[in-house]
This record gives structure tokens, C-alpha cells and sequence, in this order.
């Protein structure tokens, strides 16, 4: 009888653990399917649909060493950037536009999406994670910082 | 006399096909596009009104490589025009990587060249537009970025090569313009107008662009 208890209980927390885990999944999906359009509509145009970039004039996000600065990447999908950066060994020099209509949750999913693509990645990129990197984030000179 | 009828089948298909054949050629012609314009000239002493079809008229631009390019460097020439420039964030880096398409795809063809003109010559010098081609992979005369005064293009664009292109400063980098590619003949006529932006809108225009080729070598 006590065993039997025991053992209801086992498999009890082995459900639970499973449901928490495919919740979990499920929002990974979400975000990286939510994250696939947003790319599509605010990065795709220059960094191309497969991730490429476009010869030297936009980096690649595809076998890109610049995705290992994860804090920096989720700062300029937000704030754009401008000035020269080296992407595997070429400079780059073209004004990246900030998209400061780009929510939280929006950062998240596109940040999802990338690493999960391209960042080997096979976790989400939480609201609370963007968030925290966001307020870290050097702001851009006269420009106001959204709330 | 079932070998007879047959044989009077065969004719009448293959004289179907030749006049399928017959027709082929002239449906295959891309159409010339825009209005007809009415010019009077003098024939014989007496006054008559012809038609002509729109063209491009001659022009003034500096290119990339800091020389005067004209309509005569486009002689003998199908190219292909387009209108962006290099700060646009919307759809000129669509445009730019779907006419790199087409550059790679006709790369050293004598017949076809490109010319994209800038509508932000005040940011897009000539230094500013040879980095940018470099950047792009482009070498040679090919493939022409232009620059000039700002009402010179902005009315070759609209008038000529029947594109928007205005200033807005509500819209994202202060320009609103088309992303149309128009493909031009070597007497100067506007053959096609095709979406710059999409990979189907370019896959046609080289389709065209195929065709057009063609036409000159009848």
C-alpha cells in the first residue's frame, strides 16, 4: 500500500515535470515562430532571409562570431547601430536603424529565433533577460529612452 | 483510303501548327510602354503628324567613378534603372540585393548594363557611391551608380521611367520611392516595369530580359 503510494507519487512528479517541460517547449515554438516573422519584417531586408548578410555591405547573423555578444546583439536590435563593426574578420560600416517601436516581448522572440537558428541555441530568450540587457544598454546620444 | 485520311489528318496538323508557330514570335515582343507622343515634322514640303514612342531622353549624371554619364553611354545597350538610396532602411536593400541578381546573372554581357540613381544626392556623393558598390561586390562599368542634381533625377524618374520618387519627411529616411527595376531597349523605350523588391518580380524581369535579348539577335 505504501509503495503503491510511493510510486503514484513518482509517476505524479514525472507528469508534472513533463508537462512543465513541453509548456516550456511550447513557448520556445511560439517565440521562435513569432520571432521568424518579426525577423522576416525588420531584419530580413538586409541581413537576408537565410541569414547571410549582403556581401560587405550587411554582416551575416548566419555563422556569425558576433552572435557570442549576446548583451550587445539584443542592444542594437533595439537602438540600432552606426559606426564600423568587424563581423569574422570584415568591417562593417553601414547605419543599422534602431526600432524602438520593437516591444520587450517582440526582442525576445527575435532574439529567440536568432539563436535558435544560429546561436546553437535551444533555449528562450525571456522578456526578463531582454529586459535586463536593455536598461544596461548604452544610450544612444540625444535620443529619449523609452520607458 | 484510311492511309489517304491520315495522311490529310497529318496536313491539316502541321498546317495548325504552322500557323501556331506563325503567331508565336509576335506574341512572344514585350510591349513598349508608355504614351505615344505626336511630333509634326516636314515630308515632301507638307506638314505631318507622326507618332513616336516614349523614350528616354538625354541626361547628365556623374558616376560612381566620378565621370559624366550620359544617354549616349547607354548606346547599344538593354539596361535595366532603378531609384533608391544608400541610408534607405525599408526597401532599397531588397532592391539591392535583387538587382545584384541580376548583375551576377548577366556579368559580362556586352549588351546589358545597370543604372541605379541615387534620389539623396545630398548624402550620396560620388565617394560615398563608389564605397557603397565596392561594398556590394561590384566592379566595372556594368553597373552605373549615379548621382546629379536632386530635380534632375527626381523628373527623369517621374516623367521618363514612370516611377514615384518625392521627398516626405514623415516617410523612414525622408524619401518615399518606388522599388520598381524598369527595363529599357536599345532604342531607349520602356519595355517593362517589374517589383525590385521581390525574388518573382527580378525572376520576370530576367525572363524579359531574355526576351528582349533576343529580339536583336532575329
Amino acid at each position: 500500500m505504501r509503495e503503491t503510494i510511493q510510486i503514484n507519487y513518482v509517476v505524479g512528479l514525472l507528469l508534472l515535470v513533463n508537462a512543465c517541460q513541453s509548456e516550456e517547449e511550447i513557448k520556445r515554438q511560439k517565440y521562435i515562430t513569432e520571432g521568424k516573422q518579426l525577423y522576416k519584417t525588420y531584419c530580413a531586408n538586409c541581413h537576408q532571409a537565410d541569414g547571410t548578410g549582403l556581401a560587405n555591405l550587411y554582416p551575416p547573423l548566419n555563422g556569425s562570431d558576433y552572435l557570442a555578444k549576446k548583451d550587445s546583439v539584443i542592444c542594437l536590435i533595439r537602438s540600432g547601430q552606426q559606426g564600423p563593426i568587424i563581423v569574422n574578420g570584415q568591417t562593417y560600416n553601414r547605419i543599422m536603424p534602431a526600432n524602438p517601436q520593437l516591444s520587450e516581448l517582440e526582442i525576445a522572440e527575435i532574439a529567440t529565433y536568432i539563436y535558435n537558428k544560429w546561436g546553437n541555441e535551444t533555449v528562450t530568450t525571456d522578456i526578463k533577460t531582454v529586459r535586463e540587457q536593455l536598461a544596461q544598454c548604452a544610450k544612444p546620444s540625444g535620443q529619449a529612452v523609452a520607458p | 483510303m484510311p492511309a489517304s485520311t491520315s495522311a490529310n489528318n497529318l496536313l491539316v496538323l502541321l498546317g495548325l501548327l504552322v500557323g501556331v508557330a506563325g503567331c508565336g514570335p509576335s506574341n512572344n515582343r514585350l510591349p513598349v510602354l508608355g504614351e505615344k507622343q505626336a511630333v509634326t515634322k516636314t515630308v515632301n514640303g507638307k506638314e505631318v503628324v507622326d507618332s513616336v514612342d516614349h523614350t528616354i531622353p538625354n541626361f547628365r549624371f556623374v558616376s560612381q567613378y566620378n565621370d559624366t554619364v550620359t544617354a549616349n553611354t547607354l548606346d547599344g545597350k538593354i539596361y535595366v534603372a532603378d531609384f533608391f538610396f544608400v541610408n534607405c532602411p525599408t526597401i532599397c536593400p531588397k532592391m539591392k540585393t535583387q538587382m545584384k541578381r541580376v548583375y551576377d546573372r548577366y556579368k559580362g554581357n556586352p549588351d546589358v548594363m545597370m543604372l541605379s540613381h541615387t534620389i539623396d544626392p545630398e548624402h550620396d556623393s560620388v565617394a560615398v557611391l563608389k564605397e557603397f558598390a565596392e561594398n556590394l561586390g561590384v566592379s566595372g562599368r556594368q553597373w552605373l551608380f549615379v548621382t546629379g542634381l536632386k530635380e534632375d533625377i527626381y523628373e527623369i524618374g517621374q516623367k521618363s521611367y514612370m516611377v514615384t520618387a518625392a521627398e516626405d519627411k514623415t516617410a523612414p529616411g525622408g524619401v518615399v520611392h518606388s522599388g520598381a527595376f524598369i527595363l529599357i531597349d536599345k532604342e531607349k523605350r520602356v519595355r517593362g516595369v517589374y517589383d525590385g523588391t521581390t525574388e518573382e518580380g527580378v525572376n520576370k524581369l530576367m525572363g524579359d530580359i531574355d526576351k528582349l535579348l533576343a529580339e536583336y539577335t532575329q
